[in-house]
């Protein structure tokens, strides 16, 4: 099996990651729940995968990385920390349904959506600086397109919105991992991110970076602290974490961020981007392939759409399923994406790559869509 | 041997209490609070020894730490609030 949809979980992961999650498995409690030494194992654990992530994305203090379940979960919270019913919000025209979804859960919120063509960052800075007027509360921004792979000008709305003083909550789902994500540079009043892609964790596992804004929990319950007290604490990270926390994941994303730690995420931006081009270069040559690229600059990273002229994505997916190749067709549940990008009547087939990838899978990948084509009447090279 | 235990607001930050003390050479150690200081409810402490809680607190105020109380424990056993000027 040639794996190429990371953008949606990352397969293979470093080996500590899988050996961490069964040793906390037999060793370790609950943090926080006792003062044995399998509580205290587990309490060091999780502090070291803060103190980790406190340091890979340049948070102040370690108190200030949340665990979540996934970035859904940590958008969530976010979202309804910052939104209120009535408010208006911008997103960017590439946003997933984990934030779409829960701002149209938020009774009468309007939503304006800067909208620019893909890959073209200047266009999108524009669109921001127009679209932030005096009523907009709070911006949401994806680092990058989960269809397309397109690296937003992040460092450009976060300026904008320091500027004028509206909150920014970025969506790191693609980016965490393989591109710098810099919480006190951004001033972002939160950062979401799973931890189950680029941070090769396992499944279960999200990280909510929290800036200095008030945050709302999305659940109430035990927090091994201040037990007296009929409200949540208002400290953090027990303010966000309600409930015993999935150690065995939390153990195994300490081992993921060590390894991007220790890989550097430049090299893994690197090593995914040229992957992404090779395959584009070689589907791109291909007749009736239409390939979504950025082009030689870096407003890329390592996910490629593609479709083909004649082809339903989905069977075209299934195809490439059927000779050993995972890839993922649809929607990718980012309608809007689609939308901005034209693509919501075909979707798209979207291959994406991790820091374990190499050139021949992609090579493969573009052979096997040339054979599924040609043998769909379309003329191969 | 005579320790102070320093009361903090949450496991976490107990776990940084602990970690900017041992960074700086002081044994520290991370423990749930006996009920009688815990105050609201359930807390952790950080152990250190007589000798060392000046010296911790010097620590503590540099990286903007702040205990939440101290308690001193006394040779019967029981515990002592310890006043911060």
């Amino acid at each position: 099996m040639i794996y190429l949809d990371s953008a949606a979980t990352t397969l293979q992961k470093p080996p500590a990651v899988a050996r961490a999650v069964s040793a906390a498995m037999g060793s370790m409690a609950s943090p926080g729940r006792g003062g044995h030494r399998p509580a205290m194992l587990a309490a060091k654990t999780a502090f070291a995968c803060r103190e980790t992530a406190a340091r890979l994305f340049h948070v102040s203090d370690p108190e200030r990385v949340v665990f979540t379940f996934n970035a859904t979960h940590a958008l969530n919270i976010a979202i309804k920390s910052l939104v209120r019913p009535g408010d208006t919000v911008l997103i960017s025209g590439f946003e997933h349904n984990a934030v779409t979804r829960p701002l149209a859960a938020l009774e009468g919120v309007t939503v304006k959506v800067a909208a620019a063509p893909l890959f073209d960052p200047e266009a999108m800075v524009a669109s921001f600086r127009e679209q932030m007027t005096p009523e907009v509360s709070c911006v949401i921004c994806t680092h990058v397109s989960n269809v397309f792979g397109y690296v937003l000008p992040i460092a450009h709305i976060a300026a904008l919105c320091r500027e004028r003083k509206v909150p920014l909550i970025l969506d790191a789902s693609q980016s965490a991992g393989c591109l710098p994500v810099h919480m006190e540079e951004l001033g972002a009043a939160f950062i979401a991110m799973p931890g189950h892609k680029g941070l090769y964790g396992p499944q279960g596992t999200g990280l909510l970076l929290c800036g200095d804004c008030e945050s709302v929990p999305l659940l109430e319950g035990g927090t091994g602290s201040l037990s007296q007290s009929p409200s949540m604490p208002e400290f953090l990270p027990d303010r966000l974490e309600a409930g015993t926390h999935n150690i065995p994941g939390i153990a195994g994303l300490l081992e993921g961020l060590r390894f991007v730690e220790r890989t550097g995420t430049e090299t893994i931006f690197r090593h995914e981007l040229g992957l992404c081009r090779r395959a584009a270069q070689q589907l791109a040559a291909l007749p009736g392939v239409r390939v979504f690229a950025g082009g030689a600059g870096e407003s890329q990273g390592g996910v490629l759409s593609f479709v083909v002229e004649g082809m339903d994505c989905e069977e075209l997916g299934a195809a490439l399923g059927e000779r050993g190749i995972a890839v993922r067709s649809g929607l990718h549940c980012a309608p809007l994406a689609h939308r901005t990008a034209a693509t919501l009547e075909s979707g798209t087939v979207r291959a994406s790559f991790s820091a374990f990838n190499t050139p021949r899978e992609a090579d493969a990948l573009a052979r096997a869509v040339r054979g599924i084509s040609s043998g769909k009447g379309l003329r191969s090279n | 041997m005579v320790y102070y235990l320093i009361v903090c607001r949450s496991l976490t930050y107990a776990q940084r209490t602990a970690a900017a003390l041992e960074r700086s050479g002081i044994t520290a150690h991370i423990l749930r609070s006996p009920k009688v200081i815990s105050g609201e409810g359930c807390s952790h402490s950080v152990k250190v020894s007589e000798r060392y809680l000046s010296e911790s607190l010097v620590v503590l105020s540099r990286v903007n730490l702040t205990p939440k109380r101290v308690y001193i424990i006394s040779s019967d056993g029981s515990y002592k609030e310890v006043r911060l000027l």
